[in-house]
């Protein structure tokens, strides 16, 4: 059974459902046979000491708009990409920007950045002086270089 | 054994729309695997929207969707005015939503001019941006701006609209449908045209909502979501306007969505027009002195129609000034995500006009 730690309102009144993060897929999958057939959005959240990710469900049938939050402390969450096909570019993307791993996609790399990016930008702690170039090599594939010193 | 022959596309080529990268694999013309690679305009507006005050964020939406800056505005505005609780009065509501279905004819007809080049069609988009001149017109005179209007603020307008521009507004209304009919004609009457788009790149109701595509792309397939009308924000429930629906899901579906919006922005502005009510066009809560002292707790959600699907803006307040997570759901970024999907085992060449069908903005996917 799904335990739900705590459903509340959120200030545009859509339903906020916390769960576990070890229960989400299992959740996830009664929720597409309610008939939320559209994942609309994977929102990551640094909070600093732990990592929220948010996903947002939507019913096109019943009209309806709920969201589901779990909470990791480790990075990994599992993938939903057995569910829907969208989860795909979005996991990419919450990867990319904050690092959160998803467990279970097939082929999990960045989606913005090039791969030899360092860091991921939109964590809390990101360091923004540190300068970084993109070069594109002989055979078109993306590398990031670093300022070599005191540039500007 | 495979004699296929990878081909990179892009990231600067006539046909893609910005900064597209496409890796395909062809067999002869036929392409048997795409990957779109994007990323090459990203600037982390999201990160940006995180250091700056509330007020100051709109300018980063104007940037997202470069020819529909008006509906990006509404977008953010409509979930930061939810988190700081600043309502717009309602002289101010009329007139946004006259900016944004002005807008949107507008990005409609780029998009078709922009389809037309894309089919080797060099007339319509002359014709096109002959049309779509006109509405940039009038935004100067409301706004200051021809693009990137930062036009709307929080708590309501930051100009208010004058009697002249109403005049020429209704100007406008009055002389673009005929002019519209005649752009319609050089595609609907061009055999080449119908020839070409008729049945290609259908897209299944099934497949198009397992990837969460939204805009006149779903509706071409068979479901009528539309945000206006599913959960009207500002004044849509007001307002008198039908969503058009094709079960087809092909290339001419798809261009036959668009026109028809485009003669529903039509009838919407034309009844906004004459609606607009006396009153104050700013909410004096969020007056400018004051608008960097709003503060924002709790996370919101809203969503906005754009011309090219839905558009959602959530963002997370931690009490401060400055937003703490803006999150962008944009449209075009899922709408691309189908490509692989829809444009696998076609003809090199049909690939680009279905590209052509999706109204890409890379302001929007990349950020």
């Amino acid at each position: 059974m799904v335990e739900i730690l705590e459903e509340k309102k959120g200030k545009d009144g859509r339903p906020i459902f916390v769960i576990k993060k070890s229960d989400l897929l299992e959740f996830m999958r009664q929720k597409k046979q309610e008939g939320f057939d559209h994942l609309s959005l994977i929102t990551g959240v640094d909070r600093k000491d732990y990592m929220e990710v948010n996903y947002h469900l939507y019913s096109f049938s019943k009209n309806q708009y709920i969201v589901v939050k779990v909470t990791t402390d480790n990075l990994t969450v599992p993938s939903l990409i057995s569910l829907w096909k969208s989860a795909d570019w979005e996991e990419r993307e919450q990867y990319d920007m904050l690092g959160i791993r998803f467990d279970g996609h097939p082929d999990l790399k960045r989606m913005f950045l090039p791969e030899s990016w360092v860091g991921h930008p939109l964590r809390k702690d990101y360091d923004l002086n540190n300068v970084q170039y993109i070069n594109m090599d002989e055979y078109g594939e993306d590398y990031a270089t670093f300022d070599p010193g005191d540039g500007w | 054994m495979s004699n296929l022959v990878e081909l990179n596309m892009g990231p600067q080529h006539p046909s893609m729309h910005g900064v597209l990268r496409l890796r395909l694999k062809l067999d002869g013309e036929i392409v048997r695997e795409i990957e779109p690679i994007i990323g090459y305009l990203h600037r982390n507006a999201e990160k940006l929207c995180e250091m700056d005050y509330f007020c100051d964020n709109i300018v980063y939406f104007d940037r997202m969707d470069y020819v529909g800056a008006m509906n990006m505005e509404v977008g953010f505005l409509e979930a930061a005015e939810k988190l700081l609780g600043v309502e717009p009065p309602e002289r101010a509501q009329w007139i946004r939503v006259v900016a944004a279905e002005l807008n949107r004819i507008a990005a409609h007809l780029v998009w078709m001019g922009a389809f037309g080049l894309d089919l080797g069609m060099l007339t319509p988009f002359f014709y096109c941006f002959i049309e779509r001149e006109k509405i940039l017109n009038i935004f100067v005179e409301l706004s200051g701006t021809r693009q990137q209007y930062n036009y709307m603020s929080i708590g309501g307008v930051y100009q208010d609209i004058t009697p002249k521009i109403i005049e020429e507004i209704k100007e406008f209304i009055k002389q673009f449908p005929k002019k519209l009919e005649e752009i319609a004609n050089l595609f609907l009457k061009n055999d080449i045209f119908l020839s070409r788009n008729r049945g290609l790149g259908v897209i299944e109701k099934e497949t198009a909502i397992s990837y969460g595509v939204t805009g006149p792309i779903l509706r071409a397939s068979g479901v009528p979501y539309d945000v206006r009308k599913e959960e009207p924000y500002l004044v849509y429930d007001k307002l008198n306007f039908d969503i058009p629906v094709s079960q087809k899901g092909d290339n001419l579906a798809r261009f036959m969505i668009r026109l028809e919006e485009i003669r529903q922005s039509v009838k919407i502005v034309d009844q906004a027009i004459t609606k607009i009510p006396d009153g104050p066009y700013f909410n004096p809560k969020a007056k400018k002195s004051l608008m960097i002292r709003l503060r924002g707790e709790g996370e919101v959600y809203a969503r906005t129609e754009s011309s090219k699907g839905e558009f959602g803006v959530y963002i997370v307040g931690d009490g401060g000034v400055k937003p703490y997570r803006v999150h962008v759901r944009s449209p075009t970024f899922k709408n691309l995500s189908i490509i692989p999907a829809v444009a696998k085992d076609k003809m090199i060449a049909d690939l680009i006009a279905i590209l052509g069908t999706f109204d890409l903005v890379f302001g929007e996917i990349d950020r």
